[in-house]
């Protein structure tokens, strides 16, 4: 009560400091408070995401390079958009891109299950294990592509080892890799499967661990062989495990770039080219931002749905996941 | 006495112990397989940075240097006016890594704690109050879905173009975020807060409600509560996760290639510089520089173990 008068009191004496005082009380209520930072990001979100994308679609329908004034540009409607659209370079890199993951990711889920199912049947040398595969995601990937590229040389490691079985067909055994266009492809292939088994192992690591003993028990006393039990108990259990690492693995596969810089620049010719080095060659080398710009719009309509139907797969994956877990 | 019944029993058993040792001799064959195939390019990468410029790419190649040097640390790390005897090549300013290091701890440092500031602070209004509805979690995730590259033309267009050309209009200065350290730490800041965001809500969700409950009713206020009561009990998280979004940065690439040109530059972009130089290649300064980008993060990886898989897939993960 006194406590109230003597408010009542300060808040005569100076009304201006009451009205500060209203306002951080305004600021802290229910309605407010949460809403704050929420505004903040928000207000980021649009200044730096949302913006650029609208002066995006803007800049994609005029006709204008970089190397020009940004006066000097002019209405050019959709030609963009056609000039992209009727782009062999472009549907190829995106056909690349697709097959770069498609192939990488399938490598990437095989080989991390099958190194999760080892582990975790390892009882003392489980952790060691585990520390060790998890290096390579930790590695930056440009660093990554820079000691690949140092694997491929003409006078590198790899083709030493080559060297004895090619010697006996007599071919000279200072390959050059990545001047072929297949084996270019699949040394980025290499690359990524590199660093980002460890990924899906460690998704599948937990996957085993999270797996109810007494089910599988269960199963073996009843008379399932172990295959039985891999196929029929183990797998399905599995599932949303596996879902989650495609997923997760095919979204981040899909903005493939690091390697290809450093490792072949995406060549021989285009065969490395994914769409993300198409964009960005597009608007670095040769200066075409409208054209860039008209790219990455429809690119990302493309993309969108993928988005929608990764996030979508998210939500209910991780509903299975805590519902099973409860 | 020994039956047929307990010999067939005894073989029985001693075929399965056999077969279990086979099986674990075949395990851990192929697992240190795999180990061998993950360290052969770390160890080739570490031991080409020790390597003399003749022995970078001599046929047959030296698995270890023959002549071990510092000599490509000495290039990267000197100060000032290089030694000539270093220096073989003429892009001699290329080589320091300073100006790299101290760019990328910058920009780093200050991205990811702006980020974790923000994104903590959302969290806490996310985990506490639902803002922004019951699928803000989820819907927050595209940002980190959108392919790179589609941003970073929107963003080089904007920065590059945009800016200085309203500014100009508007204010009549040329203001121009394009290669600056707050044009790069900003939108660094935004494609790591879906990590932020995500990391955050998973150790706040754990923090009982109503121990804030008791504080607020004791007579503190909003700002008291959480620094207080919630954030104590969340630090070590904040911790976890500045410490992946710092990762997360400090291997960004394509953004800040194609944000920064000459005048600021991360670690990753001085790497790739040293791809195009026009002398060749310099393979040992190159991995040398590999060696100093990727040992703290490493140590750094190692840390927060238990927790990358969280941040990697989401929190989709439970561990």
């Amino acid at each position: 009560m006194a406590e109230v008068t003597s408010n009542a009191i300060r808040a005569a004496a100076s009304p201006r400091r009451g009205a500060g005082r209203r306002f951080a009380r305004w600021l802290a209520s229910e309605r407010v408070f949460p809403l704050i930072p929420f505004v903040v990001v928000e207000a980021l979100f649009v200044l730096t995401i949302l913006i650029p994308f609208a002066l995006t679609i803007w800049i994609s329908l005029l006709r204008w390079r970089a190397n020009r004034p940004f006066e000097t540009a002019t209405f050019a409607g959709l030609d963009n958009y056609q000039g992209v659209l009727a782009s062999d370079q472009f549907w190829l890199a995106l056909a690349r891109t697709f097959y770069f993951s498609g192939v990488a990711v399938a490598l990437e889920l095989v080989i991390g299950f099958l190194l999760a199912m080892l582990v975790s049947r390892c009882t003392r040398s489980r952790k060691l294990y585990t520390t060790i595969f998890l290096v390579p995601m930790m590695i930056v990937p440009i660093v990554v592509g820079y000691n690949f590229s140092m694997i491929y040389i003409d006078s590198g490691p790899l083709n030493q080892l080559l060297a004895p079985l090619l010697g006996m067909f007599g071919i000279d055994p200072r390959i050059r890799w990545l001047s072929h266009p297949v084996a270019a492809q699949w040394a980025i292939i290499l690359a990524d499967v590199w660093q980002w088994t460890s990924l899906t192992f460690l998704i599948f690591l937990s996957g085993f661990a999270a797996l109810p003993r007494q089910l599988i028990n269960a199963a073996r006393v009843m008379g399932a062989s172990a295959w039985q039990t891999f196929w029929r108990v183990e797998l399905p259990l599995l599932k949303p495990a596996i879902v989650i690492a495609v997923i997760i693995r095919s979204m981040e596969a899909l903005k493939l770039f690091d390697p290809v810089v450093l490792l072949t620049f995406g060549g021989p010719g285009t065969s490395t080219q994914t769409v993300a080095y198409f964009l960005w060659e597009q608007v670095w080398v040769f200066n075409k931002f409208s054209y860039g710009a008209a790219a990455s719009i429809i690119l990302l309509f493309i993309f969108s749905f993928l988005i929608f139907f990764g996030i979508y797969m998210l939500i209910s994956q991780r509903r299975a996941v805590e519902g099973g877990a409860q | 006495m020994t039956t047929a019944a307990d010999v067939a029993g005894e073989a029985a058993r001693s075929r399965r112990r056999r077969r279990e040792r086979l099986g674990k001799i075949g395990r851990h064959a192929i697992l240190l397989a795999w180990t061998a195939f993950i360290a052969f390019p770390i160890f080739w990468m570490v031991s080409t940075s020790f390597k003399d410029a003749g022995e970078w790419v001599a046929w047959p190649p030296h698995w270890l240097p023959h002549e071990p040097t510092l000599h490509n640390y000495a290039q990267i790390f000197a100060f000032g006016a290089l030694d000539p005897t270093l220096s073989r090549q003429a892009t001699e300013q290329a080589f320091t890594i300073w100006k790299g290091l101290g760019d990328a701890l910058l920009v780093c440092t200050a991205a990811s704690l702006l980020g974790l500031l923000l994104g903590t602070f959302l969290a806490y209004a996310i985990s506490r109050f639902n803002v922004g509805g019951k699928y803000f979690r989820h819907t927050i995730l595209m940002i980190r879905m959108i392919p790179p590259i589609v941003v970073a033309i929107s963003i080089l267009i904007y920065y590059a173009i945009i800016i200085p050309y309203a500014t100009s209009a508007l204010f009549g200065v040329r203001i121009s975020l394009f290669d600056t350290y707050v044009g790069l730490i900003l939108i660094y800041t935004v494609t790591t807060l879906p990590f932020v965001i995500w990391m955050m809500l998973t150790f706040i969700d754990e923090v009982p409600y109503t121990l804030e409950h008791a504080a607020r009713l004791m007579g503190a206020g909003r700002l008291q509560v959480l620094r207080r009561v919630v954030l104590p009990l969340v630090a070590s998280g904040m911790v976890v996760t500045f410490l992946f979004v710092f990762i997360l940065n400090w291997a960004e690439f394509l953004l800040a290639l194609t944000l920064t040109h000459p005048e600021v530059t991360t670690l990753t972009v001085l790497l790739n510089k040293f791809q195009s130089a026009a002398e060749g290649r310099l393979y040992g300064p190159q991995a040398a520089i590999g060696t100093v980008v990727t040992v703290p993060v490493v140590i750094m990886g190692l840390l927060i173990q238990k927790h990358l898989v969280k941040g990697f897939s989401f929190g989709t993960i439970r561990k």
